[in-house]
């Protein structure tokens, strides 16, 4: 270990231990953790905990805020992620200076036994891929559906369709692949899921509500029970968007992340 | 000796978790001001904002209280647990997700221009590695 090692260690021990005495501190004059009397549990907590079932007619009062009082606000974290798709794709998407590069050249490897020209992921990893693949992505739509009533949502539900296609893409030896995505598609799909949103805030005011309002959707002949399954039919489009945003754009990183390693001089 | 023992056990319990939570945070900081590649930087990034996630966390918590799951149609704020934090969090680990992936990418493009993301041998200072 050379002196600036040494010197790192022992800062990174000294500000542990600073931060330990400062959140000591700052642990006297903060709320205890559990009371029902802290600030952040009294005030406002109370009302929407009480009048989440009346008024968004959702169980899931984490879902209620997030889709119904706070509407407007996620529409706007929806779109920062798709911005962040954008912003991740235009910044690799001038590809100037790759062409200069050599390709990775597949180098020829012996095919060791239990295994063939498939991968190099053999029996195991295809197995064992194969059954988890669509377990996960039947659990990320039950997730999604359930977002309204019990825990779950469609960032959650996203994140969890995207981790299967990763799996599907990262595994070697998968021999039934669902195949690569082209990022640019991936980023108009995630397009899609924002407009979705979006929409659906929309069609309200098409049939003289306002922005978002669940209860003016034109779904009256469709759905049962009133304004309380028109508001699980507004949820449940809004929950839909954001996974196919979050789903895309995470799959979009993925897609341009593995495309670039696949130089020999990284 | 037993007193003090449970004395730590109660702040611990009480108010202890704050102190990981900046433990964490100083962490986060320490590094991004340290570490002299800019994966790691990004790496510790994260971990600044995790520990605010939990920082937040901490006060939704109720005892004795569940999820924020209604199961009846009558509902006692005493029954669920602080739901807005959980709210607020989730939105800001999307927004943490979307900054990685644009962090992850400017990391590549330096990488492209300069063929290294080691700050020392970009600005051209320090001893290198």
């Amino acid at each position: 270990m050379d002196r600036r090692a040494k010197k790192k260690l022992a800062g990174l021990i000294l500000i542990i231990l600073l931060a330990a005495a400062g959140g000591m501190k700052a642990g006297s004059f903060l709320p205890v953790i559990g009371s029902h009397q802290t600030p952040a549990n009294t005030y406002l907590s109370g009302y929407y905990i009480e009048n989440a079932m009346e008024h968004t007619h959702a169980a899931n009062i984490v879902t209620a805020v997030l889709a119904d009082y706070r509407g407007f606000d996620t529409l706007f974290e929806t779109c920062v992620l798709f911005l962040s798709g954008i912003a991740t794709l235009m910044v690799l998407f001038s590809k100037a200076k790759v062409k200069d590069r050599r390709a990775k050249e597949e180098p020829e490897e012996p095919v060791l036994p239990g295994e063939d020209e498939r991968g190099r992921g053999g029996s195991i990893l295809d197995t064992s891929f194969r059954i988890i693949v669509p377990i996960v992505m039947i659990y990320g739509i039950y997730v999604l559906f359930h977002g309204e009533l019990s825990l779950g949502g469609g960032f959650q539900a996203g994140a969890l369709i995207a981790s299967a296609y990763l799996m599907d893409r990262i595994a070697p030896g998968f021999e039934t692949r669902m195949g690569e995505i082209k990022e640019e598609n991936m980023l108009i799909v995630a397009g899609l899921g924002t407009f979705l949103y979006a929409f659906t805030g929309i069609l309200p005011m098409l049939f003289g509500g306002k922005f978002l309002e669940y209860e003016k959707l034109p779904f009256g002949n469709l759905v049962k029970g009133g304004a309380a399954g028109l508001h699980g039919a507004g949820i449940l489009m809004i929950e839909i968007g954001v996974t196919i945003c979050v789903m895309s754009v995470i799959m979009t990183i993925l897609e341009v992340v593995l495309e670039r390693t696949e130089f020999d001089d990284d | 000796m037993t007193e003090m023992i449970e004395r730590v056990e109660f702040f611990l319990a009480d108010r202890g978790i704050y102190m990981l939570t900046f433990v964490m945070l100083a962490i986060g900081i320490y590094g991004m001001v340290v570490c002299s590649s800019y994966m790691k930087k990004l790496m510790c990034m994260n971990i600044l904002q995790v520990s605010i996630i939990f920082f937040f966390l901490t006060f939704g918590q109720k005892e004795g209280s569940t999820l924020p799951v209604a199961v009846s149609q009558t509902v006692e704020a005493e029954q669920y647990i602080n739901p807005l934090p959980h709210a607020l969090m989730l939105t800001a680990i999307v927004v943490s997700l979307g900054v990685t992936g644009v962090g992850l990418a400017l990391l590549m493009k330096i990488r492209d221009i300069y063929g290294t993301i080691e700050e020392d041998e970009i600005t051209g200072k320090g001893g290198g590695r």
